[in-house]
């Protein structure tokens, strides 16, 4: 049975990897060129020679590309912890309370997650103008955590749904209160849940780009996505820095997606299968 | 309905205590700039809207449809959603079935599947965009020192190329995504059905058509859902790669309403164009939720 | 201690009545087990009493306080779980001290009584283990302590051996036996386990789809089922029923192969009845039996079970289930006769299922 070609497979799933990659190898390789090899005749496949002068001059020169980093970093870190601890509460009391409209709610939470990102611009802009939220942290967090909670909150609900009920109804007959069992049993015992919706929530956050490129507008407060886009200025575009603030600003997503592969894939196809 | 017992009321109580923080975020950031676009959209105000409202009914709506700017954008949206659709499924299918099967190296390539969705769509696109540029640009290297074209192709300055670029781009980021779910719904496939299929002589075609693609009608349908969604309102990718040119020839609905808004700063007309993709978008999310809702 | 009064309980939930008309005083001290088929309403009569339920109506008094809106943790209840519900992430002792510290109870206290009810349960050695690294029979010792420690004027039981193997099960049912007879604490216990019922029981309640079908001692339900249902559900396997028809002053089955001149059951109004048997009080003689109430059988399959032997009889065209001894039992195809005897006989009510009285 096991004699079918595999070579076929092989050459397929080869196929498939070197087109997933070659957008960022080649930007990879961008990075490590010099400006002369990147604008050379015939082109440089391999960077001869290969340098890190990009990056270190961006070390030097632009420290407003690391700064951008370090904005998405703390506004995804924010905005994960805020939906993971006010999503955790609600998912768990629609999943778990039995609440009479918890059916209905999750069904109104589902629906406002569709709403497209630049319908809310006109008005969470002149809001946010007023209330003094454009250009700070707590701005775009709290942005980002109403964009991405309805996710959060369904994610979390069905990941409580799988425990089984009776430890949590042992701990009321012990005597605690709904709140203190939720932090101290089912919070230990859903930490897989909590981390793949954590994960995912800051991927979306990082990746963001609307939201982001109206609420942040000062330079300093950009975050990558944005601060990158936007880098360049009018005409020339400088592509030795371009990519490797690029290469930067992937490459904490990209670990982040390797190391935690299984819970991404578990978290984002959870729902859709059942 | 009241409910009987203090039991039923204190776990209410304590319920909705819970889910309070949740709507309130939910309807600061969500409900409530969506109702006020409608409200902004029937009226006149300051530049940024923001003073001096006067109703004027649906005078932005009339000159809308008069609008050939905006038809073609809604246009392009169309055209880019009906391109990058069934690519992506195709594809998406396709690479499920590579990488539900067993063979060395898997979770690389799982990886490898997983990168292009992970990272932020602006990012990628000047990834593309770069690969796209016609001087200096990968695929006119290529295509030159082999001798496929003699001279530079012009992605993104031609209009039919630069749609196809970004459909491209595309679909190269979001295949995976539907790969990863289509993947989850063959995995959630019991096999003793595929040995029942075997004892009943199936060919592998025969199995995929009787047993695969039925069972995975759920997960497809859920996938195709989420990312015609996505493809409505699709902003970024237009943004980064051609700011919407030649000309307009790549200028979604989302990136219209944004330069109406903020280029142009309209924001009543801004929010006119805003409802009318919000309006395209719920119809397709009804959809969604009948094919969601539970079925008891 | 306790006594547990439960007065016209009703649960519903939305339109479906899970347990209604309930009625049911459990004495102090005593073990009362629910017993019943799946779906019956057992779990949501004894989580009703835990307060894991509201009650839609009815009211239940616990050592003759109103308990109906107390929360769990003031009732004075304790609860052990179908599938030990232990927190995995603690260990033994802080598993079995939890509700002790909810309580403030201090420190030594805490300590003392843990300790006690781990002696007790030969829990010692394991105190610094999570639960992940017991033993199932090891896990269902600690979520009894757990309940022990609190010194509860109630324990209750929601098939807490189910999940364990047949032989663990015989121990741990033991182990429980020996436990009330110490502490002779109330205990309200979940089954549907028939000896598990039998053998703890001071008296059984039979539930059938939410309601009471009997309460009884074990001897009770077993000899003077109250239904045709408790009948059919206890004993094992299940007696055999045949109906039969009044014809003129006699009682006769279908085709007639089955006959009584008289029933000794007080039959006035009825034109049929249901007749029970126990497959264990049917008696088998040779073919050329001519007693009272011997009728001519064949075996049509035999099962041996070891100690004893199933025949699956077939007398005219009434099936029949036998259990005689294992040594020697008639093989299938053995012509025989079965002898009903009397006073074993159960009569029911075809209307309403209710045993007839003995006439
Ligand atoms: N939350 C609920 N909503 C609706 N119906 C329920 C709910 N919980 C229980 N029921 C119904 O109430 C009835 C009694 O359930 P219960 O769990 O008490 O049965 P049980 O006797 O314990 O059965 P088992 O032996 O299977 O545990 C069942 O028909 C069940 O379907
Ligand atoms: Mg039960």
């Amino acid at each position: 049975m096991k004699t079918r070609p595999r070579i076929g497979l092989y050459l397929l799933v080869a196929l498939s990897v070197v087109i997933s990659f070659l957008p960022i190898v080649w930007l990879i390789l961008t990075s490590m060129k010099t400006t002369a090899g990147i604008y050379a005749w015939p082109p440089q496949y391999i960077p001869s020679p290969f340098t890190l002068e990009n990056y270190i001059k961006i070390l030097r020169d632009s420290p407003e590309l690391l700064l951008y980093v370090l904005n998405s970093f703390i506004v995804g870190v924010g905005c994960t912890a805020v939906t993971l601890g006010i999503g955790g509460l609600a998912g768990y009391a629609l999943s778990r309370l039995r609440l009479k409209y918890a059916a209905a709610l999750m069904v109104a939470i589902l629906a406002v997650s569709m709403f497209p990102p630049v319908s809310l611009l006109p008005s969470l802009f002149q809001n946010f103008l007023e209330a003094g939220l454009l250009n700070t942290y707590q701005g775009l967090i709290l942005a980002h955590t109403g964009l991405f909670l309805p996710f959060a909150v369904w994610m979390l609900a069905s990941y409580f749904a799988t425990l089984p009920t009776e430890i949590e109804e042992a701990a009321k007959m012990d005597g605690m209160g709904t709140l203190r069992i939720f932090l101290t049993v089912v919070i230990p015992l859903s930490w897989p849940g909590f981390v793949a919706t954590g994960l995912i929530v800051f991927i979306f956050s990082w990746n963001e780009f609307p939201l982001a490129l109206v609420l942040m507008s000062q330079n300093a407060m950009r975050t990558a996505p944005v601060g990158i886009s936007l880098y360049p200025g009018e005409y020339a575009f400088p592509w030795e820095t371009i990519s490797t603030a690029t290469v930067i600003a992937i490459v904490p997503i990209l670990i982040i997606t390797a190391i935690f592969q299984k819970q991404i894939v578990g978290g984002l196809t959870a729902g859709a299968v059942k | 309905m009241k409910l009987a017992s203090a039991l039923d009321r204190r776990r209410h109580l304590t319920g909705y205590a819970f889910v309070t923080p949740t709507i309130l975020v939910i309807v600061a950031i969500l409900v409530y700039p969506v109702i006020q676009s409608v409200v902004l959209s029937f009226g006149q105000s300051s530049i940024d809207g923001s003073t001096g409202y006067t109703f004027v009914g649906l005078k932005h709506y009339a000159s809308l449809m008069e609008n050939e700017r905006f038809w073609n954008a809604l246009t392009v949206t169309l055209i880019f959603t009906v391109l990058t659709i069934p690519l992506e499924l195709a594809l998406g299918i396709g690479l499920a079935l590579i990488l539900n099967e067993h063979f060395k190296g898997k979770g690389l390539a799982r990886l490898a599947v997983l990168f292009p969705w992970a990272l932020p769509t602006a990012l990628n696109t000047l990834m593309w965009r770069w690969m796209y540029n016609a001087d200096f640009g990968l695929f006119n290297a290529v295509a030159l020192q082999t001798g496929i074209a003699d001279k530079p192709i012009n992605w993104l300055g031609d209009p039919t190329l630069a749609m196809l670029s970004m459909v491209i781009v595309a679909v190269w980021k979001t295949s995976s995504f539907m790969a990863l779910i289509i993947l989850a719904g063959l995995q959630s496939i019991p096999k003793d059905l595929y040995e029942a299929g075997r004892m009943d002589g199936m060919t592998r075609w025969q199995e995929f058509r009787e047993i695969t693609l039925p069972l995975l009608k759920g997960p497809i349908l859920v996938a195709l859902v989420i990312r015609s969604m996505d493809a409505l309102r699709t902003f970024e990718l237009p943004y980064n790669l051609t700011d919407g040119g030649p000309v307009t020839a790549t200028e979604s609905l989302s990136l219209y309403a944004y330069k109406v808004i903020f280029d142009f700063i309209d924001f009543n007309f801004g929010a006119a164009v805003v409802v009318i993709q919000f309006l395209v978008i719920f119809a397709l999310s009804l959809v969604y939720i009948l094919a969601l809702r539970p079925k008891d | 201690m306790a006594t547990v009064t439960l007065t016209n309980i009703e649960k519903k939930y939305g339109a479906v009545r899970a347990v209604e008309h309930f009625d049911l005083e459990v004495n102090d001290g005593e073990f009362l087990v629910l017993l019943g088929p799946s779906g019956c309403g057992k779990s949501t009569t004894l989580r009703m009493i835990a307060g894991l339920e509201s009650i839609t109506a009815g009211d239940l008094l616990i050592g003759g306080k109103r308990m109906n809106e107390v929360e769990p943790k003031d009732r004075g209840v304790a609860m052990v779980f179908q599938s030990y519900a232990l927190y995995p992430h603690k260990t033994v002792f802080d598993n079995m001290a939890t509700a002790l510290k909810l309580q403030r109870v201090p420190k030594d206290e805490i300590k003392r009584r843990v300790g006690e009810a781990a002696t007790l349960l030969s829990l010692t050695e394991l105190l610094d283990r999570k639960p992940a690294a017991l033993s199932g029979g090891q896990r269902q010792r600690v979520a009894i302590g757990r309940a022990i420690v609190r010194t509860p004027e109630v324990f209750l039981f929601d098939e807490p051996l189910s999940n364990l193997d047949a032989k663990l099960r015989v121990r741990m049912r033991m182990e429980l036996q020996e436990l009330h007879r110490r502490l002779g604490v109330t205990s309200v216990y979940v089954t549907h386990d028939q000896v598990e019922a039998m053998t703890l029981a001071d008296r059984i309640v039979v539930m059938d789809s939410g309601r009471i079908a009997q309460v009884g001692t074990p001897r009770d339900v077993y000899e003077r089922p109250a239904t045709e249902f408790v009948a059919g559900f206890i004993g094992s396997p299940a007696m055999n029923f045949i109906p039969l028809r009044r014809e003129g002053s006699a009682w006769k089955a279908e085709d007639g192969t089955i006959a009584f001149d008289t029933l000794p059951f007080d039959t006035t109004g009825c034109d049929r009845v249901i007749l029970g048997i126990r497959p264990e009080h049917i008696e088998i003689g040779a073919a050329s039996e001519t007693a009272a109430n011997a009728y001519p059988a064949r075996v049509r399959l035999a099962e041996l079970h070891g100690a004893d032997a199933l025949l699956d009889l077939t007398v005219g065209c009434v099936q029949m289930l036998a259990r005689v001894g294992g040594a020697d039992h008639p093989t299938e195809g053995t012509e025989l006769s079965m002898v009903i005897p009397p006073r074993l006989m159960h009569a029911f009510d075809p209307a309403t299922g209710k045993a007839l009285p003995q006439g």
